[in-house]
């Protein structure tokens, strides 16, 4: 298949556009019905074709090298408010990453939704649904900050009110305040980065790139300094993470993978137009700092995420991590780039968006398996789970294949972004530079600790939930889910094996986009040449090819097997109880908790988790009590230490305020507005 | 046709080597201890008599349980593909790849280890696989590391290209970057092979086992196949180590003859190897399980140093 339509592109992407907003119009007439099945069926269909019609689009803009297309012009009367809407070779990357997971998530939501008939209202869950897969697209397809801007607020409101759709429950409503408070923060923040740049430049623009060099230095950090933080936030990097953990979890699971996969991927997208594209990286700090930010999201990241075992939580810090390891990406290339090494600047930006791009499809699926599982068991604690992969065979097989590629084990997708990681940092490694080669040396470390960590994570969410014996009714009584549900995520697990195995294929996508941002070329640097290997990936300092070390780990498979029939002769199997040491009772009780699991790891890391425990016994002897009661707590150092201080500090400030200024005396108010309109009169009369 | 030659002489030669490692640690430990001990070919006879037995398989597990032997046993293979026994000569035996993958291969074999011992819904399963990820986890920064600054001395990340660059070198192991990285690696190939004193391999005591715990469950030819994957993978972490350390085939002209002596003086090597482990392995106890931190804390700084010194020794005169 050829992928010369860009002639087609802007019309594939209007159409698609437009399935969108037939899909929220056919939602808004089921929100009214009381009969909403077909609705449900019709509007999935309208995302899958118009998420279909998205990916071919971007594809053939990527690789026909097409430039910027218009898709939708509307030059209104009113200054600033020209809604266009455009598409280059970055945004049509993130399209392709939305459209692919927007595909699996409605051929998913499909079965998904029955979870919610009868209680909730889902027209209203479709429209929200819908409207909010259209603000992400405006998101990433605005061509000037005001359009952007407006689709980014859309974006989080609409977010929210999904975070928020379960509303009776009092956690979900906690979690909304969180994330509105905070994401209104962090735009706040980029509405004066949109506005120092306008200064400069008088233009909104934010697909042409020509009028950087108007901006002094110190607004460019300024600038700078203020997206990073805002989009930050969006994506949820440590410090600023502090709703993502209880935000994604309220969600309904579809909404959580959207979130997760994509939505706080749109900040990585801010941060590359509005910093690489806009701004132009000028000094080395910028990456330096993007870096350590990174480093500590990954490795605070998966800490956490290993404390946790309410299973969407987990896969919320999860996501924390990763965007981690993403930043650690972006900084190398900022750092290179700002030194004039386009070849390295090139490598790490491939690295950042391929781990974008594979967060997308790994974390989405991963949050539909939460999502199953949640739908069969009825729970998101793991210490509730257990011996699911026999009621759930297919379900169990994907999350592992996911819980695979998120821990960068090969031949899986994750792998194949963390080596290009590993690898830009070995390349960013330059005799001369003591203090960028000991950083590198560090974000080695670190990525090595968290791809261990995060392996030892998803081993705990994997092998509790899936293996051994159920740990309760529910678990035990837990079936497969519909096959819509287990089609869905079997396309992502599919598409994280395929870039695993064939990683040329999305390098390939990947590199115009690196290039149009003023990166080398690496397409051109990889040479091949070993018999197995049909699609070996190598850069000039290492190379592997995962096509090959699967068909000789299949090959061993089978001399092993051939081996072991003419040594040992034919398999005798004999089924037998686990061995319980006489007892002669083994129940689920005995095995291995999530909480026992992650226990060395608490006590090695206490600095950072600051354990306690409390231990409750009730009846008259100590060694054989009635009840025993244990519970244990990680504290949260963000919001113990940095949060809730600075909320106290508010509280106090306003406490006093309160008493000291806003007295209720009428008489002291008048007192206000006079000294103000005075103060106001001499500053027009002398300024 | 000649990279399958050489891919069936490194195989051969791993395959046939691994569990004498064994038998020589075992052998001198006994020694040590005035007993006359198993004979050196104990593990070979094991293996054999275990792949003839049936398997006992516990009713709880799944297929994870019944897979994870071929996946281990296959991981430490592929593992060796990437880690030339003799390197002038079988350089171009390896599959494409690289230490970074090696450590990713090792962790594919390793958490479906921790998953299947997990499986059996037994509490040793449980606390060998808790164990394993808290001391994995703990080790791969300071492999990974460890790795990073040979790779920067020899300037790439392929294990076979590192392993002609250090032949360049008089001796890399009194150079300082490689001496303190070789400490690392040491003590890494200690925790890595589930050695005294991060685990110890010979008894079945609950509370000190890691790696014997995970397996505890196993029996017949699965068992075969973990223990064999254990010694290969032992192997490969000691060639890694002492064909970058100790690079010999710099001596050796090329032909048949010198295949044959190269692979000769390898295993000598390798056996030289298997002594100071287990001269190690006599000489110091095993640590309590939270002490292990320590020792990686300790690997970790080795290799970082490592590089920092290569970093101020300056790199391009190494």
């Amino acid at each position: 298949m050829s992928f010369n339509l860009s002639a087609y592109a802007v019309l594939f992407l209007q159409l698609s556009l437009m399935l969108y907003l037939l899909g929220a119009a056919t939602a808004l007439i089921a929100m009214f019905k009381r009969e909403q099945k077909a609705a449900n069926g019709l509007v999935n269909l309208f995302c899958i074709a118009a998420s279909v019609l998205t990916a071919v689009a971007s594809v053939s803009i990527i690789l026909n090298r097409t430039g910027k297309l218009i898709i939708f012009d509307w030059q209104s009367v009113l200054p600033f408010i020209n809604l266009q809407i455009s598409i280059d070779n970055l945004s049509a990357l993130f399209l392709l990453a939305l459209s692919v997971l927007v595909f699996c998530v409605s051929i998913y939501s499909i079965s998904y939704i029955d979870h919610y008939r009868g209680k909730r209202n889902i027209g209203l869950f479709y429209l929200l649904y819908v409207l909010f897969i259209v603000t992400m697209f405006l998101v990433l397809t605005a061509s000037n900050a005001v359009i952007f801007y407006m689709s980014w607020e859309a974006m989080s409101l609409l977010s929210y009110f999904l975070v928020v759709f379960e509303t009776e429950k009092e956690e979900n409503q906690k979690a909304g305040t969180l994330y509105i408070v905070m994401t209104h923060l962090a735009t706040a923040l980029l509405l004066v980065g949109i506005a120092i740049i306008y200064n400069y430049t008088q233009s909104f623009e934010i697909m042409n790139t020509s009028t950087a060099g108007a901006i002094p230095t110190a607004a460019k950090n300024a600038a700078f300094l203020l997206f990073l933080v805002g989009f930050g936030t969006k994506a949820g990097v440590i410090p600023f993470h502090i709703w993502l953990p209880y935000a994604h979890p309220a969600a309904p699971s579809n909404v959580s993978a959207l979130m997760s996969g994509i939505m706080i991927k749109t900040a990585i997208y801010g941060l590359i137009r509005f910093v690489l594209c806009l701004l132009g990286i000028e000094n080395t700090w910028w990456g330096v700092l993007i870096l350590v930010l990174g480093i500590i999201s990954a490795v605070l990241g998966v800490a956490y995420a290993l404390m946790e075992h309410n299973i969407k939580r987990l896969l919320a810090f999860h996501s924390v991590e990763n965007i981690g390891i993403i930043l650690i990406g972006l900084g190398v290339s900022y750092i290179a780039l700002a030194q004039h090494n386009a070849m390295i600047g090139g490598f790490a930006l491939i690295a950042a968006l391929l781990h974008t791009v594979n967060h997308a499809l790994f974390k989405g699926g991963l949050f539909l398996g939460a999502g199953a599982i949640q739908y069969a068991v009825h729970t998101k604690d793991i210490e509730k789970l257990g011996g699911l992969l026999k009621r759930m065979p297919v379900t169990g097989l994907l999350i592992l294949c996911f819980s695979l590629a998120i821990s960068a084990i090969v031949p899986f997708n994750g792998f194949i972004s963390e080596w290009l990681t590993f690898q830009s940092l070995f390349a960013n490694i330059v005799p001369g530079q003591i203090g960028l080669n000991f950083l590198s040396i560090v974000a080695v470390a670190a990525l090595a600790l968290t791809g261990a960590l995060a392996a030892a994570c998803f081993v705990k969410l994997f092998s509790i939930s899936f293996l051994g014996l159920p740990r309760s009714e529910e678990a035990s009584s837990a079936s497969e889910v519909p096959k819509t549900m287990t089609a869905g995520m079997a396309v992502l697990a599919v598409i994280c094996f395929g870039i695993g195995l064939f990683p040329m294929i999305i390098i390939r996508i990947l590199d115009p986009v690196v290039v149009s941002l003023g990166g080398g070329s690496i397409f051109g640097q990889l040479q091949g040449g070993f018999i197995m290997a049909y699609y070996p990936l190598t850069v000039q300092a290492g190379s592997i090819s995962p096509i090959a070390l699967l068909l000789a780990l299949g090959g061993i498979f089978l001399l092993t097997l051939g081996v072991l029939r003419i040594v040992g002769g034919k398999y005798v199997e004999r089924k037998y109880g686990t061995w319980d040491c006489g007892f002669d009772a083994l129940n689920a009780r005995m095995q291995y908790t999530a909480t026992g699991f992650s226990k060395p790891i608490k006590i090695v890391f206490r600095i950072l988790f600051r354990p306690t425990r409390k231990t409750l016994l009730e009846g008259d002897s100590f060694y054989y009590p009635d009840s025993i009661e244990y519970t244990t707590t990680v504290a949260s150092i963000f919001e113990d230490y940095l949060y809730h201080p600075v909320i106290k500090l508010f509280e106090r400030f306003s406490k006093r305020t309160k008493f000291r200024i806003q007295t209720g005396s009428i008489h002291s108010y008048l007192l206000y507005i006079f000294v103000a309109v005075l103060v106001l009169m001499l500053y027009n009369r002398f300024a | 046709m000649d990279t399958i030659i050489y891919i069936i002489i490194q195989l051969g030669v791993v395959l046939l080597i691994a569990p004498l490692i064994n038998g020589v640690i075992k052998k001198v430990k006994a020694l040590s201890q005035k007993r006359k001990g198993a004979p050196l070919l104990q593990m070979y006879f094991d293996l054999y008599k275990l792949m003839k037995k049936s398997s006992v398989v516990s009713d709880v597990s799944s297929w994870i349980y019944k897979a994870t032997p071929y996946i281990v046993f296959g991981t430490a293979i592929a593992a060796a593909l990437l880690v030339p026994v003799s390197t002038t000569i079988l350089s171009s035996i390896s599959i494409p790849g690289d230490f970074i993958m090696l450590v990713s291969i090792f962790a594919l074999g390793r958490f479906f280890m921790m998953a299947a011992a997990l499986d059996t819904a037994s509490t040793f399963g449980g606390m060998g696989s808790s164990r394993e990820a808290m001391i994995s986890s703990l080790i791969e920064p300071s492999m990974m590391v460890s790795l990073f600054a040979i790779g920067i001395i020899a300037q790439t990340t392929s294990l076979p290209l590192i392993m002609l660059k250090v032949q360049t070198m008089a001796f890399p192991l009194v150079h300082p970057v490689y001496m303190m990285v070789g400490l690392a690696l040491l003590i890494i190939i200690i925790a890595e092979t589930a050695r005294i004193p991060v685990d110890d391999p010979s008894t079945h005591l609950e509370l000190t086992m890691v790696h014997e715990a995970m397996i505890l469950e196993y029996s017949g030819r699965h068992l075969a196949l973990m223990e064999y994957a254990a010694s290969v993978k032992q192997l490969v972490l000691i060639t890694l180590f002492v064909n970058i350390l100790m690079p010999h085939d710099q001596w050796i002209g090329a032909g048949i003859a010198a295949i044959g002596l190269s692979l000769l003086i390898y295993l000598f090597k390798v056996i030289f190897m298997a002594l100071v482990i287990a001269v190690f392995e006599v000489n110091t106890v095993k640590f309590k399980l939270f002490s292990i931190p320590n020792l990686a804390a300790l690997a970790f700084i080795l290799a970082f140093l490592g590089i920092l010194q290569f970093f101020i020794l300056g790199g391009n005169h190494v």
